[in-house]
């Protein structure tokens, strides 16, 4: 049974910061409610009011500024995945929207949830870690700006306030010459959470890695670039055996993090090998 | 705490092309509403969680779980149930070739994916296999092991 709360649904992001200041912690922000609705049912939330942000305008936008993409936080997954600003300049994002859940789930859910449900293999966070976008934080106080990865502090839980929104994701957009990869590993393809993810982008010039971003998803507590395999790679020859080495070291990432767990004798190699396929899809891509 | 139950509001929406204005708890979901309110039990309980797509409905055409709809979030919008789809006289071409094509033995998640795949059509009129599946991916079914509902879809495609 779910407990008796009060809903507003506030049109402007004003209205959204003051009710959620005066509710002092007691409020809880809802967009899609793909998750927020099951720990409501579960009773691991028990909020005297929800305060529904999907009804306020510039939250659901996706735009461009110079070079910069804005990504509202109530964008739905679907609406990311079908976005051609994104998957023109951030097409590792939209690749991810589009993995996500089940249709019913990606036209619900939204990126800013997904963000601050901050579950270690929420899909979309891999992407943004190696888009190095960061987040628009607003409250009753002011607004202020910082790098999304900057925003976990562990597994299924934020460094934001009780009584301040995310409001927007920016990136830099992508060079077009870029090559994109997300490759995600779970129990089956649809509605299964992600076991393991690699999101990568690189430019290659004259044969060798001029620039190169990774991140990896679910096996680390908190997403993350894995800036020693990036250093590994960069003005590099992309050869196998150099891709293999990466891999190994890759996986020691893994552990340093993560620590050794029964299932890292199954994670270790089958990461090493997402990983070789995220480079040669990226690889073999058009750039 | 419990609040007490009568704490209501109003929402209005429009239903299967009706217009609804209706006072509901806040807490309650769609799949709630349309079944123990509205009596319209077409839209099955599954999980509950939004896993296996038995309560998909189209809210504004696009389908999604009404177990995770908070009801206040269809004030204002458009809702779909399998009974809007086909009446007992004139089925939608969609159940009728269900039927033709065995794609429905215990029945239960068949509602469900007619709404997913009614949405499929309507953005795409034509799609191949791939597409078809993805289409219904969010859907559990443990009888027919899907061959013969992607096989019915795909024959309301060739019309």
């Amino acid at each position: 049974m779910t407990p008796s709360f009060s809903y507003k649904t506030p049109k402007t992001l004003h209205e959204a910061c003051d009710l959620l200041w005066n509710y002092q912690g007691k409020a809880k922000l809802i967009a899609g409610g793909t998750d927020l609705v099951i720990g409501l049912r579960s009773g691991d939330f028990q909020p005297h009011c929800l305060i529904d942000i999907t009804r306020i305008e510039e939250l659901r936008r996706i735009d461009e500024k110079n070079e910069t993409v804005s990504v509202g936080t109530t964008v739905t997954h679907s609406e990311i995945a079908s976005s051609h600003l994104i998957k023109r300049y951030g097409k590792v994002l939209s690749d991810a929207a589009s993995e996500i859940g089940s249709p019913q789930i990606r036209n619900l859910g939204t990126i800013g949830g997904n963000i601050v449900n901050a579950s270690p293999a929420a899909d979309t966070l891999p992407p943004l870690m190696v888009l190095d976008a960061y987040a628009k934080v607003v409250s009753k106080e002011g607004g202020r700006e910082v790098p999304v990865f900057q925003l976990f502090k562990g597994p299924y839980e934020t460094a934001l306030k009780p009584h301040e929104i995310l409001a927007q994701i920016k990136f830099q957009k992508l060079p077009l010459d870029i090559r994109n990869s997300f490759v995600r590993l779970a129990r089956r393809e649809a509605m299964a959470i992600a076991r393991m993810s690699v999101a990568l982008v690189l430019r290659l010039e004259k044969g060798t890695i001029e620039d190169i971003r990774i991140s990896i998803g679910a096996v680390t507590p908190t997403p993350q670039r894995i800036s020693d395999v990036e250093r590994m790679l960069k003005g590099r020859m992309p050869e196998e055996m150099l891709i293999k080495k990466a891999s190994q070291k890759v996986s020691e990432v893994m552990i340093e993090r993560s620590g050794i767990r029964p299932s890292t004798s199954y994670k270790a190699p089958v990461l090493e090998a997402l990983f070789v396929r995220a480079m040669r899809n990226a690889l073999e891509a058009e750039s | 705490m419990m609040k007490n139950e009568k704490e209501t509001s109003t929402i209005k929406f429009v239903l299967n092309g009706k217009s609804v204005q209706i006072d509901v708890p806040p807490h309650w979901t769609l799949l709630r509403l349309l079944r123990e309110k509205l009596g319209f039990t077409g839209t099955k309980e599954g999980c509950g969680i939004g896993e296996c797509g038995a309560c998909t409905v189209l809210l504004d055409g696009m389908p999604v779980n009404a177990c995770l709809i908070l009801v206040l979030k269809v004030d204002g919008r458009e809702v779909q149930t399998v009974e809007g789809l086909g009446s007992r006289e004139s089925l939608h071409p969609l159940q009728q070739s269900f039927i033709d094509h065995g794609a429905v033995q215990c029945g239960f998640c068949t509602p469900g994916i007619l709404m997913s795949s009614k949405a499929l059509l309507d953005r795409n009129p034509h799609p191949n296999r791939d597409e078809i599946k993805e289409g219904i991916s969010g859907h559990l079914c443990r009888c027919t092991g899907y061959h013969q509902i992607i096989e019915a879809i795909e024959a309301v495609t060739h019309k």
